[in-house]
């Protein structure tokens, strides 16, 4: 899994790219955190190039949603691949993350 | 004349062995008559399942062994994952009721990393689990559009 940072007037946009499951979790769990504590809370996941997720993948996020909520900040998801979409939307998960097709967008209601 | 053809695959019970099963799962895709769609939830039902073997029969010890099995018939794809490990408790299978929606104001219901079963059961037309000789063996199968011969016959 690969993930690529970068900061948008005070928002972290994190994309992330190939598998994301149970061998990837710890690794990407601690960089997201990591982003979450030294940033403002404010975080954009583009999943575009998430090919698959299982359930522990969708874990991190749920645990980097939940660590922004607690500094008073928010995570959206951004670009759903069609695998992505259909794991969020089985766990009914859209109710809680707020989803974008569009980055500006993304951004806008973050700010 | 339709037959009835299986493969068997082992790994061994650390995560970053799950991926070459799902590899091997995307390779049998000319065979099959289901969409991507469709395939991507088989996928899942058999990842969630090796991850469950991996996490609660094996405690993460890399040590042990998983064997997944894939058979594929005129009208019905059947995965079957089987570990020696520490079996699934009695009655945890009937217990997986579906998918319940998150609480928006309780984190606690959020997390579907214990929701396994029940995402296998969602993806799935039917899941056994039975225990034998000390062989734990979880079945999932799901019915295939057409012939299932991927136009062989």
């Amino acid at each position: 899994m690969v993930l690529t940072h970068r900061n948008v007037e005070g928002v972290d946009i994190v994309a992330l790219a190939g598998r994301l499951v149970m061998a990837d979790v710890p690794q990407v769990r601690q960089r997201l955190l990591a982003t979450v504590e030294q940033g403002n809370g404010k975080l954009v996941l583009d999943l575009a190039e998430v090919g698959f997720m299982d359930s522990s993948g969708l874990s991190v996020l749920v645990s980097v949603f939940k660590a922004a909520r607690l500094k008073n900040g928010d995570v959206v998801l951004l670009h759903l691949s069609p695998t992505v979409r259909s794991l969020i939307e089985l766990t009914r998960l859209q109710q809680i993350f707020t989803i974008f097709e569009d980055e500006v967008a993304a951004l806008a209601y973050l700010r | 004349m339709a037959i009835t053809r299986t493969i068997m695959l082992s790994i061994e019970s650390r995560p970053e062995c799950i991926e070459l099963l799902s590899h091997a799962l995307h390779g049998l895709c000319p065979l099959l008559t289901l969409s991507a769609t469709e395939m991507n939830k088989i996928e899942l039902a058999m990842v969630e399942a090796v991850n469950n073997v991996v996490e609660h029969a094996y405690s993460f010890e890399p040590i042990h062994h998983i064997w997944v099995e894939f058979e594929l018939m005129p009208e019905r794809f059947e995965l079957r994952v089987s570990d020696r490990g520490q079996p699934m408790p009695s009655g945890r299978l009937a217990e997986a009721q579906g998918l319940m929606a998150p609480d928006p104001a309780d984190f606690d219901t959020w997390t579907p990393r214990t929701r396994g079963l029940e995402i296998i059961k969602a993806c799935m037309d039917t899941v056994d689990y039975v225990v034998l000789d000390g062989i734990n063996t979880l079945s999932m199968s799901r019915a295939l559009n057409g012939d299932g011969m991927g136009g062989r016959v």
